[in-house]
């Protein structure tokens, strides 16, 4: 495909790219070569789980962001990406390529069924309990069936990614262990992600979650389809969501329905939502970033973790329905505003 | 394979009205929150918890009698749900986002109160005696008088409700909110504090029917997970806001639940519950005596 070709396929405009756009651009090419200038695998490790955790937010910024429908079961939908490329590699011996792709296909088929019956519903209040009970089914069933999930001792042996063969670069192996193939095939999900979602959220159907969200009513009288619309959101984001735990499989290499089915998986996703800022695409990245950074770099904060999560919901709740860091730069910004007029109205005086 | 007879269907039927009563208690103080204040409450299972909590202090370090005990705890626990009403739910009424904040913030407070009493307690269940011992024989089983304790006080406590609702004026005045504010505004009612009440009813009765099963399960910090979980459902099945509607369907889903364990494995019989949910929500989404409600 040619360049030209590949800029009116996706209607970018090549000439005078905004600044926005450049930064983007730039970020994503420093982005790739991180793995130069990090040789630390701990510290490569740390990104990874940044990149990956900010795909999962994201998957939950979609629907609560966008178009306003809360889950509270959304490690299920990561839980099975994750269980069913696991073990579509073991069992059927399928690639884990492939197993990507399978992942989020089928926690999107579940998202649909599940979504269907309460998504046409008005009231944020039955998806919210209808997600927190799939979730619930979803790890008692993980961890009943034992004869294909091992139950609670955990799935292990799943198969790493099979390696590749790039012109230019040659054989890539991604054994266990290696951090640089795995950060190659994150940092792509994540690009992938950021660029889908900035298409979709700018795009009609993104209009229409936003009409949506900010009202039901007047969003049906304007002829959207509420039923639709939802339905769309949240297979969409089951499908990142089973994207990224299907990636989490072939990269941690053991599943246990207490880490990847608790409900630990979809309070991280929120938190992470509301400390960037709820609704921005940018706002799960940062939120992901500052988060997992300081989960690692203060540990002592670990133990008080959940305790921390919980105050951090009641007070965004309460004081910064946007999210913490949005709150941040509107107090200063109120604050410039503040310093500007006084300093105009010094020299109006002078 | 077990064999099938009149006693052990006997025996699952009066399992099913046990648990049912209990199932209802839980379930109606989360359906009088939805009904008057269109929430959800995320930590109804805390209070439950607390009240577990507080009945094991109240027997161990204090030396109280269990009644004693059981009123202490939903006296406590029923300022500390009007204090968290005030202080943190009031402020977000009329506000934008009614739909989701009650619940993330909700949401919030049972984390946070799940690891503050992990913190605080510890994570060792802790497990107090049944308030009676003995059994009592019906028709060919025999019954431990716990259980029976159990039906009972949870049944009355749905009968106060209930003549609390229907009969008194602040009943009155909780139902009048709950089925129009401005009107009953206009008549004279407070909307904020019936509000206010109706949620220390609500979690005070959660933190009794916390009291009555503790000594058959273990009080530990996250013993609210289940019972919120079971009583989301029986308040989707029976009609979300439908007090009636709830306690119909805990009853009915206790029976199913304990008929259900004959013939499946009991790791399986927590399913049960949401997949009857999932499949009601299919085919009737507004529950057993639910009114279809576009709001």
């Amino acid at each position: 495909m040619g360049l030209d070709q590949f800029f009116t396929t996706f209607k970018v405009k090549p000439t005078r790219p905004s600044p926005a756009m450049t930064i983007t651009l730039a970020a994503s090419l420093i982005l790739f070569t991180i793995p130069i200038f990090i040789r630390g695998s701990y510290m490569l490790h740390i990104i990874i789980l940044i990149l990956l955790y900010s795909c999962t937010a994201q998957s939950w910024n979609i629907l609560s962001g966008y178009i306003g429908v809360s889950s509270f079961g959304h490690q299920a939908f990561f839980g099975l990406g994750a269980y069913t490329s696991a073990l579509f590699a073991m069992r059927l011996g399928i690639s884990p390529w492939i197993g990507l792709l399978i992942g989020g296909l089928v926690s999107a088929g579940f998202g649909l069924v599940v979504g269907y019956p309460v998504l046409r519903l008005r009231g944020g209040a039955y998806t919210a309990i209808v997600t927190l009970a799939f979730a619930e089914i979803i790890r008692i069933s993980f961890m009943n069936l034992v004869e294909i999930t091992r139950g609670e001792l955990g799935l292990w042996g799943i198969p790493v990614f099979p390696s590749i063969v790039v012109p230019g670069l040659g054989k890539i192996s991604f054994e266990a262990g290696a951090r640089t193939p795995y950060y190659y095939i994150v940092l792509i999900i994540f690009l992938l992600t950021f660029f889908m979602s900035y298409k979709l959220v700018n795009s009609r159907i993104g209009l229409a979650f936003r009409a949506i969200r900010e009202s039901e009513d007047a969003a049906e009288n304007l002829g959207v389809n509420l039923t639709k619309y939802k339905l769309l959101a949240f297979g969409i984001s089951a499908f990142l969501a089973g994207v990224c735990g299907s990636f989490y499989a072939h990269y941690i290499l053991i599943l246990m329905p207490t880490t990847v089915l608790a409900s630990g998986v979809v309070i991280d996703m929120i938190a992470m939502t509301f400390v960037g800022g709820q609704g921005t695409l940018f706002g799960p990245i940062l939120g992901s970033f500052i988060l997992i950074s300081a989960l690692e770099y203060l540990r002592f904060l670990m133990y008080y973790r959940w305790l921390i999560y919980g105050g951090l919901f009641v007070i965004v709740m309460l004081f910064a329905p946007a999210g913490i860091i949005p709150k941040i730069v509107e107090i200063a910004q109120r604050g410039m505003i503040k310093d500007l007029m006084r300093a105009s109205s010094r020299e109006v005086e002078d | 394979m077990v064999v099938i007879n009149s006693q052990l269907i006997l025996e699952a039927i009066l399992n099913g009205i046990i648990s049912g009563s209990f199932y209802a208690l839980v379930a109606s103080g989360v359906s009088l929150i939805w009904g008057t204040m269109h929430m959800v409450n995320f930590a109804h299972g805390e209070f439950y918890m607390i009240g577990g909590y507080i009945l094991f202090y109240s027997l161990t370090l204090w030396r109280l009698n269990p009644v004693l005990g059981i009123i202490l705890a939903a006296v406590i626990v029923f300022f500390l749900g009007i204090g968290i009403q005030r202080f943190l739910i009031h402020p977000m009424i009329g506000k934008p986002g009614w739909e989701h904040a009650p619940m993330i913030l909700t949401l919030g407070v049972s984390i946070f109160a799940q690891q503050a009493a992990m913190l605080v307690w510890g994570e060792r269940y802790k497990s107090i005696p049944y308030f009676a011992e003995g059994t009592i024989p019906i028709g060919g089983i025999s019954v431990a008088i716990q259980r029976f304790l159990i039906l009972a006080v949870c049944s009355s406590v749905i009968v106060v409700l209930w003549i609390v609702l229907k009969r008194t004026k602040i009943g009155m005045a909780i139902r009048a909110t709950s089925q129009n504010r401005d009107a009953a505004a206009l008549m004279g009612i407070n909307p904020f504090t019936m509000f206010t009440l109706a949620f220390g009813l609500s979690v005070s009765l959660a933190s009794i029917a916390g009291c009555m099963l503790a000594p058959l399960f273990l009080i530990n910090p996250w013993m609210g997970h289940g019972p919120l979980l079971k009583s989301f459902v029986v308040c989707i099945l029976g009609g979300l806001g439908s007090v009636e509607g709830a306690i119909l369907a805990s009853f009915l889903l206790g029976i199913f639940e304990s008929m259900g364990v004959i013939l499946i494995s009991s790791e399986w019989k927590d399913i049960l519950a949401f997949i009857i949910m999932l499949i009601i929500l299919y085919i009737r989404p507004q529950g057993l005596l639910g009114i279809k409600e576009r709001t």
